[in-house]
């Protein structure tokens, strides 16, 4: 018995101790204790406790500030070692908004890998330092971002018209008055968002002609600008929300194309998913079966940009042969597709804009629509692309089309797409306004070097044709690519609906004459080594005999 | 008028006693006996407790020796206790609902203060409670337990085996993620396996016991909602009350069934007693023994002179609570060492590769890779029912209450287990390095591999093996004593290459980090 009763004296004893060991390490030996014991203010060392920054309205409760204690609401003048600064300057107040609401990560966690989202597997890590200005995307939906081209041409206008001498933007330029009274010029990082006077460049004139000798010095040196000028300035104005490298990622993503085959906030095309909430999605519920190197989203992200087929496969998405620098951005942007729920009081003013009122995400100017809508199949430059794997998608910028193809005919095009083929319609509730389209169409026409219409004042149907004659000459010559009843095959289908309607005989004339540039379409007014050419005739018999198809159905 | 006062004053004096005295009375009232210091008062203390009942009042010294049971029975209930004290407060924080469900469990992780010290306790007893579990039936079976009158009771006790790992395995879905989702869905793989035979006879349409067993566990064609709200009513309802309920009858059992076993001649084989740790019968027990003689049958006492039993009160439950303590000691020591895991959130689009079912059921996973009906349903049925005929089959009585007692004894179990290591590894070394049928002779009916595959082979070899040692020993204990060895030894192989060396596609590997890279 004696045995037992020391078996049992000793096991309750370890028991007990290990039961000590647990709450001493629950009650002392916390991560969080020891970093604040070790924080120092001029007077002296701060009282321990668990600190927390509570928002009910935003539903955190961050206690991130146990260990990030010079952030914690009333702390100030905290030294020591580096986690224990002060949060830098920001817009909103991390003592009252919390930390998770732009960082990410878990709130309510008091270790670090367990907060930061370290741990295998959590579903919301923390956003990478890197990309911590995705977080504003939580709230924030910046509208009327041009493409990179614009946004660094509108920074350009700025720079080169000094204003950064006496106005500070994204933390650099500005000149402090000599002899106190604060900067020369407003700060403008966050213009974009508060608004500014849209009368400011009259102002600043009226300023300048009052000014005497003993004036600011820039009332002495301020002179006229021209409309372009002012154009780009206000571009970039409008821009600045105080988060210059979300909007430049934003700006990369106007840049490719995206919005042809993927919606966000309800604008864009559906060829691919919908990234409305792209940035919130859960790492564990991703396949890294290849992906190299961590498995976090952003590193998904730019794995998924190098290569869509292997990341995500039987995506029909290309690989567009970004540069790092663009996939970098790009994964920024995605990042910041994220929706928190939010109290109306919350509710910033450019989401309400965006997701109510309609405003564009994107500037409106005919640039930026068409390389946030079309840059990925037609082109950059408008030449078309092709894609391992993929249809070739025709050129729209070449002379050959824009001569033949009037201002109706390519609008009614976008407007209505080309059912059958990749080109959805762009008419819709996704899609573009009319005067969208239409600053569409005079890039287009700029993007080919100015090239206008022929004037066409030839009926929309002119051509009598034999048709009967023009289906032998159809079914020999056009039946290999375009299908034997024009159902479309390596080339276009020709027997819809779209293309029927809006195109003039003339340009289907012109186009079988001419071809067309970018595609296997060689031009039948001139032989080719496999093919002799066809008479003027002879394209009009089987233009008689496509049109054939119009009535048929 | 003095009298009201004097009354008064009584009155409140008589209040004052009353109070002082009620801790006192409390006590009596509850030990109804007084303090246990007695014989009388002892025996007492033991049936006049509702819970303390179930013992016997006097215990064998043979029963407290630690080699008789190294307290295995005792540990795996205390790890129930355990797991039962730390589930009650999990469920407090823990929601039965698909996601809700992942990210409560993160929540007693990460948020909800000493919560997860408390889930990593919840989850070690659960394995301690495993481990003892087969210990403790190993240990019954080789001191011939299950022998007559005893028969009973070891039925109990593969209940109460097979209600600890349906426990174990209802547990492993509730955290919701991938680990779990997946290890779940082989389990309902595996009780849709007589589907294999089914398929093979062409007559699933008609008769499809199979689906109706995955249906009836999952409650839906996939592991989800439904299945999570079974597993989760299974887990803290249903399955502890069965435990409970058997365990009760498992204990009184023991009492009835005449305590712990023993040798025959255990009277003879222990020194002698010393009266001062071991007091006997220090007042006349009169009326207890008239009580016993009028019980008929095989009780404890009847027949038998008292001379080696002592109280239960203290020291068998000295012994019970030293085992307690200590399983608790050990829960706690493995929960501040290491974690309970948590994978990602279950996510049906994602397969885990390689998804490995809880550690116990890996020698069945790995029967399973080659035929789920008989890694799965067939061969543990051939065990279940062996092990549940062996009582009624072996009817000797040498050996009983002696470790690996019988004819053959030690050394036959020493060759037993060379021979059922020996075979399980030979059959798997055979199959990892030239494959089976189904590689040698790829056009094979799925009905050839069902009865002819690694796990049937060793079970027949070891069929074969048991019957050679029967006429060997001329003896049917021999023969059990020679099967059960290279059984555990078996499930022993099959456990460890499972969890250690199978790696994606079931593939052998040396080591995790030899895995393929991806």
């Amino acid at each position: 018995m004696n045995r037992n009763k020391h078996l049992l004296l000793w096991s309750s004893v370890g028991a007990f101790l290990l039961l000590a060991v647990a709450a001493a390490s629950e009650n002392f030996g916390k991560e969080w204790r020891l970093i604040q014991k070790s924080a120092r203010t001029p007077e002296g060392a701060v009282a321990v406790h668990l600190r927390q920054v509570i928002n009910p309205a935003l539903n955190t409760a961050d206690r991130c500030v146990s260990c990030h204690t010079g952030m914690a609401p009333g702390e100030t003048g905290i030294f020591g070692d580096r986690v224990l600064g002060a949060h830098k300057p920001v817009f909103h107040q991390p003592s009252e908004m919390g930390c998770t609401v732009c960082h990410g990560g878990q709130g309510r966690a008091t270790e670090k890998a367990d907060a930061h989202g370290d741990v295998h597997f959590w579903p919301e890590p923390m956003l990478p330092l890197k990309y911590s200005y995705a977080g504003c995307g939580a709230c924030h939906t910046p509208p009327k971002v041009p493409n990179l081209n614009r946004l660094e041409w509108a920074r350009g206008a700025f720079e080169r018209l000094d204003c950064m001498s006496c106005h500070r933007v994204d933390g650099r330029g500005g000149t402090i008055r000599p002899g106190g009274g604060g900067m020369e010029g407003p700060d403008l990082s966050g213009v974009g968002l508060s608004g500014y006077d849209s009368g400011w460049y009259e102002k600043h004139l009226q300023n300048a002609a009052a000014a005497n000798a003993s004036a600011q010095p820039w009332k002495t040196s301020f002179g006229a600008i021209s409309d372009a000028d002012r154009e780009a300035i206000d571009v970039y104005l409008s821009t600045r929300v105080g988060s210059s490298k979300l909007i430049e990622a934003k700006a990369a993503f106007n840049s490719f194309g995206c919005l042809g085959c993927h919606k966000v906030s309800g604008t864009g095309g559906d060829a691919g998913p919908d990234l409305s909430r792209a940035g919130e999605r859960d790492p564990g519920q991703l396949d890294f079966t290849h992906v190299p190197g961590r498995r976090t989203l952003p590193d998904w992200l730019k794995e998924h940009f190098r290569s869509p087929i292997t990341t995500v496969p039987g995506s029909q998405m290309p690989a567009m042969g970004l540069s790092e620098n663009h996939i970098d951005l790009l994964t920024m942007y995605v990042l910041s597709l994220r929706r928190r729920e939010l109290p109306s009081i919350y509710l910033p003013r450019d989401r309400v804009q965006v997701l109510r009122f309609g405003v564009r995400e994107f500037t409106s100017d005919g640039e930026t629509i068409y390389s946030a809508f079309c840059a990925a199949c037609h082109g950059e430059d408008g030449r078309g692309r092709r894609y391992t794997g993929t249809q070739a998608f025709p050129a729209i910028a070449g002379a050959d089309f824009l001569e033949s193809a009037s201002d109706e005919f390519i609008s009614e095009t976008i407007r209505q797409g080309r059912p059958g083929r990749r080109m959805p319609a762009w008419a819709g509730e996704a899609g573009l306004k009319p005067e969208e389209i239409q600053s569409l169409v005079t890039h287009l026409r700029r993007l080919g070097g100015n090239v206008q219409a022929k004037a066409d004042n030839a009926p929309p149907r002119w051509v009598k044709g034999e048709a009967s004659a023009g289906g032998r000459l159809y079914a020999s010559k056009c039946a290999g690519c375009h299908g034997a009843r024009g159902e479309g095959g390596e080339g276009p289908a020709l027997n819809n609906a779209v293309l029927l309607s809006s195109a003039t005989d003339r340009f289907l004339v012109e186009t079988i004459g001419r071809g067309r540039l970018g595609t296997a379409m060689l031009g039948f007014n001139q032989p080719s080594p496999t093919r002799s050419a066809l008479s003027a005739s002879e394209i009009e018999a089987i233009v008689s005999f496509i049109r054939s198809w119009e009535t048929k159905k | 008028m003095s009298a009201p006062v004097i009354e008064q004053r009584t009155a409140l004096r008589v209040f004052r006693d009353n109070l002082l005295a009620a801790p006192r009375r409390l006590l009596d009232s509850a030990f109804r006996s007084g303090k246990p210091h007695t014989d009388r008062t002892r025996s007492n203390f033991v049936f006049g407790n509702v819970f303390l009942h179930l013992h016997s009042v006097r215990t064998h010294r043979w029963t407290l020796r630690w080699a008789t049971t190294a307290g295995l029975g005792i540990a795996s209930t205390a790890a129930f206790l355990i797991t039962l004290v730390t589930g009650v407060l999990l469920m407090f924080y823990y929601k039965p609902y698909p996601d809700a469900a992942y990210d409560s469990i993160k929540d007693i992780h990460f948020v909800v203060p000493t919560g997860r010290f408390i889930r990593n306790i919840h989850r070690w007893a659960a394995n301690v409670m495993v481990v003892t579990v087969i210990l403790h039936m190993a240990r019954a079976f080789y001191t011939g337990a299950y022998r007559k009158p005893r028969e009973f009771n070891w039925l109990i006790g593969m209940g109460l085996f097979v209600t600890t790992l349906g426990l174990s395995f209802t547990g492993y879905l509730l955290p919701w993620d991938q680990l779990a989702y997946w290890a779940i869905t082989i389990g309902a793989n595996i009780a849709q396996s007589p589907r294999e035979v089914t398929d093979a006879l062409g007559i699933t349409e008609w008769f499809d016991p199979g689906g109706f067993q995955r249906l009836l566990l999952l409650g839906s064609d996939t592991v989800g909602a439904e299945a999570l709200i079974r597993f989760y009513l299974l887990h803290v309802m249903l399955l502890p009350l069965v435990l409970t309920a058997l365990m009760a009858v498992h204990f009184w059992r023991i009492r009835k069934d005449g305590g712990i076993v023993r040798p025959a001649d255990a009277d003879q084989r222990l020194a002698k007693r010393e009266e001062a740790v071991y007091p006997v019968f220090t007042e006349a027990p009169a009326k207890t023994y008239q009580l016993a003689a009028i019980v008929r049958g095989r009780t404890t006492a009847v027949g038998r002179g008292p001379e080696n039993t002592v109280p239960s009160m203290p020291h068998l439950f000295y012994a019970e609570l030293a085992v307690l303590m200590l399983t608790a000691a050990i829960c706690l020591a493995l929960s501040l060492v290491s974690d309970a895991p948590l994978k990602e959130l279950a996510n049906p689009a994602v397969p885990e590769n390689p998804a490995k079912a809880p550690w116990y059921f890996l020698g069945l996973q790995e029967m399973v890779a080659f035929s789920a009906f008989m890694g799965g349903i067939g061969i543990p049925s051939i065990v279940i029912i062996g092990l549940g005929l062996i009582p009624f089959l072996d009817r000797e009585e040498s050996g009983t209450g002696e470790w690996f007692g019988g004819p053959g004894g030690w050394p036959l179990v020493k060759q037993a287990t060379a021979f059922g290591l020996g075979t399980a590894i030979l059959i798997e070394a055979l199959v990892i390095r030239f494959g089976w049928i189904r590689e040698w002779f790829p056009g094979v009916s799925q009905l050839v591999v069902t009865l002819i595959n690694p796990g049937t082979v060793l079970t027949l070899i070891y069929g074969l093996y048991s019957v050679w040692l029967v006429r060997r020993y001329n003896s049917t204990r021999a023969g059990a004593l020679g099967l059960f060895t290279v059984f555990l030894c078996g499930f022993l192989v099959l456990t460890i290459i499972g969890v250690y060396f199978r790696g994606p596609n079931w593939e052998f590997y040396w080591s995790p980090s030899d895995w393929p890279k991806h």
